[in-house]
């Protein structure tokens, strides 16, 4: 791969934990604002199995996409991404590239003794803000 | 509320999200809720000022020269800002030499963060940090004997975080973004960049999202610059991946 390739990639990486991480949602009720409600533009992706909880559809300016989380034991087993859209085949090759890395980090966050993440771009952003929308409504705590 | 006694929020604003954790302390549900509120507010009333995408922003119309209109008395607080962050960047970040004349969206996410996160100590709350899309600030402690930690995102390792510190005030972190180079050589004008990452620490996040910005620019020359200001501290990722820092520069256990 190119190094420009690699910078591509980098760009994309890891600062959804900013709003994941240890970041996770109140439960139920505590807060009266959460991205699911208050967003722009949003519709409910589709249910997913039980077990799982799925995000708004969260536009980033370049696409849409809408994440599945799956919850066990308290933990977050899994993190899928059920709608992805894109404007332009660029953003489609981005997100492609960056929403594997996302998923691993959010998976990862559960056990980093950290409450954020400094440096953010906007794949990241909408990945994590529609996690949090998935875990809002799975009333993860 | 989470495992660890943290209240979080996440606010679409300012074109990004900005994150809240906040140590609830004994503080009543609807105070909380009252303080959020208006930490967000702060945030929205930021945008709608000084937003570069809505041509009816006062900082539009300063940028266009409208006639008539008169800013809001927090532009000349931000230009005051800025001029300080300039001079104490050795000029790297510089919002009057960018094309299309002066912008100050370098420094305003981290000077609007910073607001939200008086508003919040202000209320009484006795922990908090503020995430505003990758800038961020904190004040207190997330637990007893604990610290606000922040991981400082690695510009193309997949796997990991270039580093962990301890947040006592502000880290911002500019860096080469996935949509390609959108930093700006004062010098030149043109487009510039020397670091794959970018990061400031220091009291104040507006002077060290500014910073960051100008370090994000200038690389070793503005890492110089930065290791004689009091109370701020840099980390660099060149774009060959080596790296430095000021020698202030404390970094945890990851």
């Amino acid at each position: 791969m190119k190094a420009g390739a690699w910078l591509v990639l980098g760009g994309a990486v890891a600062g959804f934990l900013g709003v994941l991480g240890l970041h996770r949602p109140a439960t139920s009720g505590a807060l009266a604002q959460n991205p699911a409600q208050t967003g722009p533009g949003r519709t409910a992706a589709a249910a997913g199995p039980p077990g799982t909880a799925t995000g708004s559809v969260v536009d980033y300016g370049y696409g849409e996409l809408a994440t599945r989380v799956a919850i066990s034991g308290g933990r977050i087993t899994g993190v899928s991404v059920p709608v992805l859209k894109t404007a332009e085949q660029f953003s489609r090759e981005l997100a492609d590239r960056a929403i594997p890395v996302l998923r691993h980090e959010v998976l990862a966050a559960q056990s980093a003794h950290i409450q954020a993440v400094s440096g953010a771009t906007y794949t990241s952003e909408a990945y994590a803000q529609s996690v949090q929308a998935a875990l809002d409504r799975a009333h993860f705590t | 509320m989470n495992q660890d006694g943290l209240v979080s929020h996440a606010e679409p604003v300012m074109g990004t999200v900005v994150s809240f954790a906040l140590h609830p302390g004994g503080l009543p549900g609807p105070d909380l809720r009252a303080a959020l509120r208006a930490a967000c507010a702060v945030l929205r009333d930021a945008d709608s000022v000084f937003s570069t995408w809505d041509p009816g922003s006062p900082l539009s119309l300063l940028r266009r020269g409208a006639p008539g209109s008169v800013p809001p008395p927090v532009m000349a607080e931000v230009e005051a800002a800025c001029r300080q962050a300039r001079d104490a960047s050795g000029g790297w970040f510089d919002p009057w030499a960018m094309p299309g004349g002066y912008d100050p969206t370098g420094l305003v996410k981290g000077w609007a963060v910073d607001k939200a996160l008086r508003t919040l100590d202000q209320a009484g709350i006795p922990a908090a940090l503020v995430n505003g899309g990758g800038d961020l600030a904190a004040f207190g402690r997330p637990g007893p004997g604990r610290c606000w930690r922040a991981g400082i995102r690695h510009p193309w390792r997949a796997s990991g975080l270039a580093a962990v510190i301890e947040v006592h005030g502000a880290v911002a972190t500019s860096a080469s973004y996935e949509r390609g180079a959108h930093l700006v050589d004062p010098r030149t004008g043109r487009p510039g960049g020397q670091a794959a990452s970018a990061t400031v620490t220091g009291p104040s996040l507006a002077q060290a999202d500014a910073l960051a910005t100008g370090l994000a620019v200038g690389g070793d020359a503005a890492l110089e610059v930065i290791s004689g200001l009091a109370g701020y501290q840099a980390y660099l990722i060149r774009p060959d991946g080596t790296e430095s820092c000021t020698p202030g520069m404390e970094f945890a256990r990851g």
